[in-house]
């Protein structure tokens, strides 16, 4: 369903942090909000790049990934229409050494930096809910963390299936088990193995790159509890946005 | 012997502009950091943040079934209590002194009037936050694709940079707890350090003898989260402008 929206289709109101902006601020950011089209693999920023863009997916999910030397890949957090990417715009870093990329295609916004920096530095609502949502991001990405000392794959499988489930519109993902890999930093054979686990026991259905969630309450059951601490925090840091998810 | 605290002996406080300084300075307490010590608890409220002037506190996360893994280390380049600020008054991690020092604390009230101001602190603030974030981050990176010696260079290499001598005072189950895995595992690779003569390790002591050494075993992540430090706080001119 993401995959094929049009621009016609595209409202700034389906991202729930500009849908979460009073009268005003979406008022003073409107105008500048460009619908941008976001290809599978765009680079949203380089390690170390300029970012001149902040995003917000409307139906797209973002990866933040760092990309070690030896060209191997580790998933920090993922941002989909609960967000936005680029918060080192406004938290004046303006670089940052992970990287975003597109892992799922579809369309969103974007936004020059030095205006949204504007409306941010003038204090206020709109300030206090990017902090909010950078505290929440925090916390998604410490929790990888976690995840990544403690957990097994099939529970990280479950874990990122579910955050990217909830930042996009439908119930579908559309996702090759080599990008899946990449992003737990795994052996694809070791995402193959999980996903037949889950696909067996009915929680999934995957096929030709489409993961379907059939069984949600399961999928949740078994998750590790990093994903509950994860969403847990979402929706008390932002419940002007929890309110609007399924 | 007791050495006369300073709140300057904090990096963020002495990047401050005089004025800014001048003002907070009256509001800031001076407190110890005892060894152990919970500054705040895993979604427990939090009166003040805490700007350290020596010593080390842990930012953790622990599980449901007791086992934790270390997120970031704070020490007197940072401080304690982000989400007084970031809006979120409470996080799901624990933040506990790891390595004895003082602090220089403040009211949580205090800390949200003076970051509202804009200017200077607040910039300064958000800085930081921002490489407290690479250093989670690096952690989550790290954690997924590198060894328990690494890791363990890592937790050396980032205390001993918030720590005034080459010598930190932690026992092995601790430094496990904080890398979330088994102390065998901690003291086989301290071994194999101290075999190398990069440190050495006795009763709860550790020395490093040989920093560069340390620097060449340890994984990229210390170095991408020591660049970003540096990076984000070279030009604390231009924050205090």
């Amino acid at each position: 369903m993401s995959a094929t929206a049009s621009s016609a289709a595209n409202n700034p109101k389906d991202n729930h942090l500009l849908a979460a902006l009073s009268g005003d601020s979406l008022a003073a950011l409107l105008p500048y909000l460009e619908g941008v089209q976001l290809p599978l693999g765009m680079v949203v920023y380089e390690s170390g790049g300029a970012q001149r863009y902040v995003y917000f997916p409307t139906s797209s999910i973002v990866s933040l990934l760092y990309v070690l030397a030896n060209g191997s890949s580790a998933e920090i957090a993922v941002t989909g229409n609960e967000g936005l990417v680029g918060i080192s715009l406004f938290m004046g870093g303006e670089t940052t050494p992970s990287r975003a990329v597109v892992q799922s295609a579809g369309w969103g916004y974007r936004l020059r930096g030095e205006v949204l920096r504007k409306e941010f530095e003038s204090g206020g609502a709109l300030q206090h809910l990017l902090l909010r949502y950078t505290q929440a991001l925090i916390t998604q990405m410490t929790q990888t963390a976690v995840c990544n000392r403690h957990h097994a794959v099939d529970q990280q499988l479950c874990r990122w299936l579910l955050l990217s489930l909830d930042r996009l519109p439908g119930d579908e993902l559309v996702m090759t088990q080599e990008l899946i890999a990449n992003m737990l930093g795994v052996r694809r054979e070791g995402v193959t193995e999980a996903a037949g686990k889950l696909q067996a026991e009915g929680l999934i259905r995957y096929s030709r790159g489409h993961i379907k969630v059939l069984d949600r309450k399961q999928l949740e059951a078994r998750v590790c509890e990093c994903y509950g601490v994860v969403k847990k925090e979402y929706d008390r840091l932002l419940p002007e946005i929890g309110a609007r998810l399924h | 012997m007791r050495t006369r605290s300073t709140p300057k002996q904090n990096h963020l406080l002495a990047a401050l502009p005089a004025a800014d300084f001048a003002r907070l300075a009256p509001q800031l307490e001076l407190v110890p950091l005892a060894l152990g010590a919970v500054i705040y608890e895993s979604d427990g409220e939090q009166a003040h943040v805490y700007f350290p002037t020596s010593g080390i506190v842990s930012l953790l996360y622990v599980m449901n079934d007791g086992a934790a893994a270390e997120i970031a280390v704070v020490g007197n380049e940072g401080m304690v209590g982000i989400s007084l600020f970031m809006g979120g008054g409470t996080t799901p991690s624990r933040a506990v002194v790891q390595s004895v020092g003082r602090a220089y604390r403040l009211d949580a009230a205090q800390i949200k009037v003076e970051f509202a101001r804009g200017g200077a602190l607040q910039r300064l603030l958000l800085r930081y936050t921002q490489a407290l974030i690479t250093q989670m981050t690096q952690t989550a990176v790290c954690n997924r694709h590198h060894q328990l010696e690494q890791q363990l260079c890592r937790w050396l290499l980032l205390s001993l940079d918030r720590l005034p001598s080459s010598e930190l005072v932690m026992t092995q189950q601790l430094i496990a707890n904080m890398l979330g895995v088994r102390r065998e595992g901690v003291t086989e690779a301290a071994g194999r350090l101290q075999a190398d003569g990069l440190i050495s390790y006795r009763r709860g002591r550790i020395n490093v003898l040989d920093r560069a050494k340390l620097e060449e075993r340890v994984c990229e992540c210390y170095g991408v989260v020591r660049r970003e430090s540096d990076r984000l706080f070279a030009s604390h001119a231009a924050i205090a402008a």
